[in-house]
């Protein structure tokens, strides 16, 4: 009897404190769901009401050549930027932790970017990247190479981005640094008394007990590249500059998303966009969990 | 014998890593110096690289004030990111407080929807967000770029939640028999213990807002509620490509725009590296 | 331990209450204190022209609280404010795209406004009038008019042994000789423009030239895929492609100090290019030693032929304060306000030791006082050619009227003398393209 009140109060004031988060979720996360996946069998420009018009923005979807760009350049920037962020930062948290003391220098100056908003690194790089007076290219130059012109040239402009996103690392490489600091150091002792080299450390004893940051970083990664906006719309779209002078090469998913929605008021399409991406966030996702099955290590397993 | 022929390489190793983060470093500093030295030389300037500011234009940043309301910027920013970080931390560590406390039929459903929306990407629900909002007559102010967070934060919650397992529940029990109340007990007890969480939220947050770009692009039209990167843009747009082609001036706001958040670094670094790890271990 | 959390509590409110007010305290379209206020939108003030003229309605309506938006017009941001029941009660924007907002009416017609205050409309230049001119109603005053002209460096155009009379752009052929020999384009890389074609911007100046209007008279035609404007594009893109192509040549421009004083001119970045002819008076104040010759541009028979650039404004559809708006924009376009801020204009360069070039308006009186009154010969050679040439140009203005799909037109032809300069498509393609997508957004528009 006792025992079941205090069951009942323990519920009631569980979900007391779990009462914002559920009408917050409601509010804005179920809600807005719904209304997304309605508002994509519209057409609405916020001026006229909602006019039901089937499933004409999907069909419109597939044929938008911009789609098909937007697409096209999100995977493309997505594939490149990932897997060099991931090593490098790897490269860099294993330098970290061989450091030692003197570490925590290191680590400020490799994280204050992560610090910078990303409007003034757009600012900043537009300049940095400039094909004829940029200090990139001035260092290539140096070395005997030509570099191409990263703020102009389609071909070049990704790459450009991705460069820029190099800069920002540092976030991942603390996570690794965190990671690398818990693998016991007894293995790598005993690794080397079998003759182990530093590459079959690294493969076989690193690799392995930071698997589980990797995932997670790799995860996180994904999901934010494909939500690529800010720096891109930072330096290649606006009022003013012409919208189309780099032929959409730097036209990545969201801002496509951002400029059917709030530039061209284009509501019901807009939501049909958006449900795409959400499609290819989950199969991208669900795919890389499949993957890390085989591939992740987990302590509790053992 | 062994130990000593171990350490050898390793001694060395440690210098050559150290050499090799000394070039990282530079390279990672150098746009902020050059950030730095180019805002402060005069407008033909800019496109040079050297590192040296000259022509000397000090004037950049007095100038800069006048040519975009920056300080009204910069105190809007400064007012939502306190604001989102502030009720994020407060709604998060109420709601993990939640999930951590008690024990009640579906709490592991709801804690799963947590870890879910948290998967959710954002721009999935940009669109009917901002509808709500602007049923609500709220789409051209500032109430939009915080007032989402009073509901908690999945990401938040999850980290805050963690927080508060270390916590042993006995110590709430003890107060409970003392005859305190539950929020009584969030707020006397389980807040101040779980401070430095706190702190990491709120500085996370803090930074999440001060630096976001796309919700100002969204609900913001008038200049005078802009916060500093929405400004910054505008300021881009303005004088940057295809504009007045004023650079120092994008150059020296852009300086003004992220000095901040380098001071809040500094005060907080090691609440912020303390976070990064969380977010990881806990997992 | 146990007092902290209220402190932090309190503090918390305390920001969350500052907050709201901060979010909700600005109301954009407030009338404090029972003073009507005018919002603007597209307007800015960078100098005299801006500021004097606005002082002049200030003192004229000391009732009435002005708010400037300041930056340029975003027609995507005017949509939105519209949509959401907001509009600003004064627009200002380029006189091309005013035909796009009139068909949709989201702009109003002003002939009453104009009317009731006795505006004399024939003082304003025909051309200008027309731009903003649609389906016989008038939805705008015209603003300043910009004709177009060629300015060339006489350092490199001699150094390259090419006497400045002899560039001109009557002879294509000859013009991409010198192109070619003005540029400097080693290994790769650009380091002198020959002569800047301007496009896209400059795509309709081209096509004229060639004996083409991009936009017919009844401004519904557009003749993007004739054949004269594809050979303009061709013409134009080559040019181009033949001083390093357009990554290069884009990059290669995104570094020059336009406004500044070690522009393009200066440093020898460039030889030559056509320009709108406020660029004179930058570049007689920022650099008054340079040496350049100022030629009008011309089409393929020798005649002087120029566009007319410049804004105009207009009174959004549920604008909340429509009259004081209306006499907003006939007190900013009167000759005596014009006169009234060139003579500031004129002061105020002086005081920087800097030379006044005049002001160049689409109302024609206002420019004959300007240039009889105000402006006063100058000893700066720049300006003294300059001058001359604009003034020249004046009435060789062509335009178009008000097109109901102006602001698409705009985008549809520069994207598609993009993709042509990114070798994405030949001009062929791009222009049928373009033709297409043209004619779909006319149509729509005209529904």
């Amino acid at each position: 009897m006792a025992r079941t009140t205090l069951r009942r109060t323990e519920t009631r004031w569980g979900y007391f404190f779990l009462s914002p988060w559920i009408v917050g979720m409601v509010l804005f996360t179920a809600g807005p769901m719904v209304a997304s996946l309605l508002l994509s069998f519209t057409e609405y420009d916020l001026i006229n009401e909602p006019k039901a018009v089937g499933t004409a923005n999907y069909a419109e979807l597939l044929e938008d050549p911009k789609v098909g760009t937007a697409v096209w350049n999100t995977l493309f920037y997505t594939a490149l930027h990932v897997p060099l962020q991931i090593a490098l930062a790897l490269a860099l948290a294993m330098l970290l932790h061989r450091v030692g003391r003197g570490v925590s220098f290191f680590r400020t100056v490799l994280y204050l970017p992560v610090m910078t908003p990303p409007v003034a690194m757009a600012a900043m790089f537009l300049l940095l990247l400039n094909g004829s007076t940029g200090v990139i290219n001035e260092a290539l130059r140096f070395f005997g190479i030509d570099g191409p012109n990263w703020t102009t040239d389609p071909a070049w402009i990704k790459p450009g981005i991705v460069i820029m996103g190099l800069w920002t690392a540092g976030s991942t490489a603390i996570i690794y640094l965190a990671a690398l600091s818990g693998v016991p150091e007894d293995l790598y002792e005993a690794a080397r008394l079998d003759g182990a080299g530093a590459w079959q450390q690294f493969r076989h004893i690193t690799l392995p007990m930071i698997s589980g940051a990797i995932y997670f970083t790799v995860i996180v990664n994904t999901i934010s590249s494909l939500q690529m906006f800010t720096e891109a719309f930072s330096m290649f779209f606006g009022s003013n500059i012409a919208e189309s002078s780099e032929g959409d090469a730097a036209l990545f998913y969201v801002i496509y998303l951002f400029q059917q929605a709030f530039r061209s008021l284009r509501m019901g399409y807009a939501s049909a966009l958006a449900w795409l991406l959400f499609l290819i966030i989950v199969v991208i996702t669900v795919i890389q969990v499949r993957v890390s099955r085989r591939l992740v290590y987990y302590e509790g397993e053992r | 014998m062994t130990t000593l022929a171990l350490r050898r390489p390793r001694r060395a190793g440690r210098l050559v890593s150290i050499m090799a983060l000394a070039v990282v470093a530079i390279l990672f500093v150098y746009p902020f110096v050059w950030l730095l030295t180019a805002s402060l030389k005069s407008r033909a300037y800019v496109f040079g690289n050297s590192l040296l500011p000259l022509p000397f234009a000090p004037e950049n940043y007095v100038l800069v004030w006048d040519k975009a309301p920056m300080l009204l910027w910069m105190v809007n920013s400064a007012v939502i990111s306190v604001a989102a970080a502030a009720s994020v931390t407060m709604s998060s560590a109420f709601v993990a407080f939640g999930f951590a406390h008690f024990q009640f039929p579906g709490r592991n459903i709801w804690f799963g929807l947590v870890l879910g929306t948290m998967m959710l990407p954002g721009a999935v629900t940009m669109v009917p967000v901002y509808l709500e909002w602007n049923a609500l007559g709220l789409a051209n102010t500032q109430v939009p770029l915080w007032a989402q967070n009073l509901f908690g934060s999945a990401f938040f919650v999850f980290l805050l939640r963690q927080f508060f397992l270390t916590i042993p529940r006995e110590i709430f029990e003890a107060a409970r028999v003392d005859g305190a109340g539950y929020p009584r007990i969030f707020f006397s007890m389980a807040l101040p213990l779980a401070r430095a969480g706190l702190i990491v939220v709120f500085i996370f947050e803090l930074k999440n807002a001060w630096t976001d770009l796309l919700k100002p692009l969204i609900y913001l039209r008038d200049p005078n509620l802009y916060t500093m990167p929405r400004g910054l843009k505008s300021i881009i747009d303005r004088f940057g490509l295809g504009g007045e082609q004023e650079w120092e001036v994008v150059l020296t706001a852009s300086v003004i725009a992220t000095v901040p958040m380098i001071i809040a670094f500094f005060l907080a670094q090691r609440y912020f590296m303390h976070g990064l790890v969380t977010q990881r271990t806990s997992r | 331990m146990i007092a902290r959390p209220r402190i932090l509590a309190m503090l918390i409110a305390l920001v969350l209450a500052l907050a709201g007010c901060g979010g909700v305290g600005n109301d954009p379209s407030g009338d404090a204190g029972g003073k009507a206020s005018l919002t603007t939108m597209g307007f800015g003030l960078p100098d005299e022209h801006a500021t004097a003229r606005v002082d002049v309605y200030r003192k004229a309506h000391p009732d009435v609280d002005i708010r400037i938006n300041e930056g340029n017009f975003d027609e995507q941001q005017f949509l939105s404010a519209l949509a959401s029941g907001s509009p600003p009660d004064l627009i200002y924007l380029d006189r091309n795209k005013l035909g796009s907002f009139a068909a949709r009416a989201a702009v109003q017609p002003i002939d009453d406004c104009v009317k009731r205050r006795n505006v004399d409309m024939s003082q304003f230049r025909q051309g200008t009038v027309e731009q903003v001119t649609f389906d016989g109603k008038l939805y705008g005053l015209p603003e300043f008019a910009q004709v177009r002209l060629l300015i060339m460096s006489n350092t490199v155009l001699r150094e390259a042994g090419l006497a400045p009379d002899q560039l001109s752009t009557s002879d294509w052929s000859a013009l991409a000789d010198a192109a070619k020999r003005l540029a400097k384009v080693t290994g790769g890389r650009v380091e002198r423009i020959g002569f800047d074609p301007k496009v896209p911007e400059f795509l309709p100046l081209w096509a004229k030239a060639n004996g083409v209007d991009l936009v017919g008279d009844d401004g519904k035609t557009v003749r993007l895929n004739d054949p004269k404007t594809v050979e303009a594009v061709r013409f134009t893109t080559d040019l181009v492609a033949e001083q390093g192509g357009w990554s290069q040549f884009k990059a290669f421009k995104d570094g020059f100090d336009m406004l500044g004083a070690r522009n393009q001119y200066v440093t020898g970045q460039l030889a030559a290019m056509p320009i709108e002819s406020w660029y004179i008076n930058t570049l007689a104040a920022n650099s008054p030693d340079v040496d350049v010759t100022v030629l009008p541009f011309t089409d393929r028979s020798g005649t002087p032929v120029t566009t007319a650039g410049g804004q105009a404004w207009a009174i959004p559809k549920g604008a909340p304060h429509p009259e004081q708006a209306c006499d907003f924009m006939v007190t900013m376009t009167a000759t005596d306000t014009w006169v009234t801020a060139a003579k500031a204009r004129r002061d105020a360069l002086a005081k920087q030791n800097k030379p006044y070039s005049g002001t160049y308006t689409a109302n024609r009186a206002a420019d004959e006082k300007i240039f009889a009154e105000v402006y006063d010969g100058q000893s700066n050679k720049i300006i003294d050619a300059g001058v001359r040439v604009a003034l020249s140009l004046q009435d060789k203005v062509f335009a178009w009227p008000a097109n109901p799909a102006g602001a698409e037109l705009l985008k549809v032809w520069e994207s598609a003398v993009n993709r042509v300069l990114l070798g994405q498509q030949s001009p062929e393609q791009a222009m049928q393209q373009a033709q297409q997508e043209a004619d779909t957004a006319i149509q729509r528009a005209g529904r």
